[in-house]
């Protein structure tokens, strides 16, 4: 018995003194993009090409867009945008080349001049891509608040955190394009200088790849 | 300089024109290349590699199972007492045979190089197309290697407007170091080309268009600076600078459906199978006489044939060899866009392949089903023409062995006709091939 007291009669451990906290050091974290732009999957690009459109059903789409040989029909434009074609065992097309440009092209302008129409000329209440009442001739500053919407609604981010060049670049593209049509019919200066900027916006490399 | 170092020279140069050919002197403008998939696996027994005998599986195209009123060279010869099978073609300058479905293309056959016994190792569409096309089997259902045409326009056709068209064509882009203006400009009809390329009159001009592209051009050249990969927005900065050549001026117009029937009334656009792929035989025409490619790839198809529908398939290959005919003829009568006197055909370079071949015997339902073996066609001034290389086996039409290859005696298999094809271009096939020798005999 006096053996296992004796046993059990351990030594105390003593408190270390505190000490500070070693100081913290900042990890170094590698943020560097690993993966090159990629181009959006083209399911992709309709989806999001329809709800500019107003979230129509792709026929609906198809007998808006048509008209002035904007537009024909989704299926002659299928594989050139780079969907996959199961019927031929074709995969789908993941870098862009020159003519699905000029497809996006095509598809851009028959977009933003019945989107010009639908917003800007008719200035119907239910606006689907240019949200904001456009001054007639506007200042840098002015075009700047209408192209914000715009540069949000294709390109995903306030145009403040774009390279600051863009807003005067694409102002000069407005000027260069409404002082190149004085005429009034099918659009106004500004309504054709407004769909340029849109129709450029929404063939943009930051649109077309993520 | 001293007689060592002129003796040098001598010997050096008499080496170097005893290794190159004279034709090999490379001029990346002079080449034109045309691919054709005849797709959904062609019976090679009507054509190529010609049976009319029943023997082992082997039971040929008869007038039991074949509809013969449309095919031009059918002559009926017994093959038992109710049946009657075709005569095989066998023109006395040649050693090469020839079925009834070769069509037009028969009068062709001093200029035809044929390979048969293509050991293809699958009987799958996606993977004997790929295959084919670019000497790799699929993994994971992609592509794991350039495509022929995607090679060629990269090494010879960059500088190009459009360097490789694909229509309808398995074209695949797959490599880091490739120049990326060779990514193939894919599409599912001719008549796309000119859709995508018009644009309406009525809110933009032309004028605007520049605008707009400037503007995108300086955009794309802009991120590419700020990127860490620069090359994906460079490639599209370039891709935005040809569009003031491609859209809405003349080769808009001359790309039309309307316009290219016109130009090319020779080819059959109402053809009862082929008559789309006929239109992209005519974009090939023009697109090359505008010297504005330098390869385009497209498919001849509806071959797919398992069951009654095979009655027709010896059909629709002569439709196929009479457009390939008709593309050869054009091709003779018109002249080369850069090199005074000659004509198309001598700078222009056609392969035809399929996915693979059918079976040699007739299933239950009345037709073919898919078979490994398979036969490839090239047309072009640099391979011999009217010779045969390969052969099958007299009883199972499965490849025989062709010739002793760097790996041993064996067939031969898609890649060695594609390291061919390159090798007769000055193109180092390793570059683009993992497997495949060049066959010599092929060549001129």
């Amino acid at each position: 018995m006096i053996v296992i007291v004796a046993a059990c009669a351990g030594r105390r451990i003593a408190p270390s003194a505190p000490e500070p906290l070693p100081e913290a050091r900042e990890r170094s974290v590698d943020t560097s993009p690993k993966a090159r732009p990629r181009m959006i999957p083209a399911e992709v690009y309709l989806r999001a090409y329809m709800t500019w459109f107003g979230g129509l059903a792709p026929l609906e789409v198809q007998n808006r867009a048509r008209g002035k040989q904007l537009f024909d029909a989704w299926d002659d434009y299928l594989a050139a945008l780079g969907l996959p074609d199961y019927r031929l065992d074709l995969p789908r097309q993941n870098q862009t080349n020159s003519l699905m440009l000029a497809t996006f092209g095509r598809l851009g302008e028959a977009l933003c001049v019945r989107a010009a129409e639908h917003d800007l000329h008719k200035a119907s209440s239910d606006k689907v891509v240019f949200a904001f009442e456009p001054p007639p001739n506007p200042s840098q500053q002015q075009f700047a608040i209408g192209f914000d919407i715009l540069h949000r609604t294709f390109l995903g981010y306030p145009v403040d955190l774009a390279p600051a060049d863009r807003v005067p670049r694409f102002y000069a593209l407005y000027r260069q394009i409404a002082a190149h049509h004085p005429r009034k019919q099918p659009l106004t200066a500004d309504e054709t200088a407004w769909a340029a900027v849109c129709a450029a916006l929404v063939q943009h490399p930051e649109t077309e790849l993520y | 300089m001293n007689r060592r170092t002129a003796l040098k020279c001598l010997g050096g140069s008499i080496a170097t024109l005893a290794m190159r050919p004279l034709w090999a002197a490379p001029r990346a403008g002079d080449d034109y290349f045309i691919f054709i998939h005849a797709s959904g696996g062609w019976d090679v027994t009507l054509w190529a590699d010609p049976r009319n005998e029943r023997a082992g599986l082997i039971e040929p195209a008869s007038t039991d199972n074949t509809d013969i009123a449309p095919l031009a060279r059918w002559k009926s010869v017994a093959l038992d007492a109710d049946t009657s099978t075709f005569e095989i073609l066998a023109p006395s300058n040649t050693q090469q045979r020839f079925g009834p479905a070769i069509g037009d293309l028969y009068d062709l056959r001093d200029r035809l190089t044929i390979i048969n016994g293509l050991a293809m190792n699958t009987v799958s569409h996606p993977d004997g197309t790929t295959y084919s096309a670019t000497g790799r089997h699929l993994a994971g259902g992609r592509a794991v290697a350039t495509s022929i045409d995607v090679a060629i326009a990269n090494e010879r056709g960059a500088e190009q407007l459009l360097p490789a068209v694909a229509v309808q064509f398995p074209s695949a882009f797959v490599g880091e170091r490739l120049d990326r203006r060779a990514i193939p400009l894919r599409v599912g009809s001719a008549a796309t080309l000119a859709k995508s390329l018009s644009r309406s009159d009525a809110y933009f001009d032309t004028d605007d268009r520049a605008a707009i592209t400037a503007v995108l051009t300086g955009e794309s050249t802009q991120l590419a600076k700020h990127s860490v990969f620069p090359e994906v927005y460079e490639r599209i900065a370039s891709q935005h600078g040809a569009q003031p050549k491609l859209i809405g001026g003349e080769l808009e117009r001359a790309f039309r459906p309307k316009q290219l029937q016109d130009a090319y009334p020779q080819f059959d656009y109402k053809a009862r199978n082929l008559g789309a792929g006929s239109l992209a035989a005519a974009f090939a025409v023009e697109a090359i006489r505008r010297n504005v490619v330098r390869c385009v790839g497209f498919a001849l198809g509806g071959l797919d044939t398992h069951n009654q529908n095979y009655k027709q398939h010896a059909h629709t290959l002569q439709e196929l060899f009479d457009t390939i005919a008709t593309l050869v003829h054009l091709l003779d009568a018109t002249p080369h866009p850069t090199r005074n006197g000659d004509k198309l055909a001598d700078r222009t370079h056609i392969l035809v392949f399929s996915d693979f071949c059918r079976t040699p015997q007739i299933n239950l339902a009345g037709g073919r089903d898919h078979y490994p073996n398979n036969s490839a066609l090239v047309i072009s001034p640099r391979f011999r023409g009217g010779i045969t290389f390969g052969k099958t086996d007299a009883e199972q039409l499965l490849p025989a062995d062709a010739k002793r290859f760097a790996d041993g005696v064996r067939p031969i298999s898609p890649p060695d006709l594609l390291a061919t094809f390159l090798h007769a271009f000055d193109i180092e096939p390793r570059a683009y091939l993992r497997d495949g020798d060049v066959v010599p005999e092929l060549l001129r």
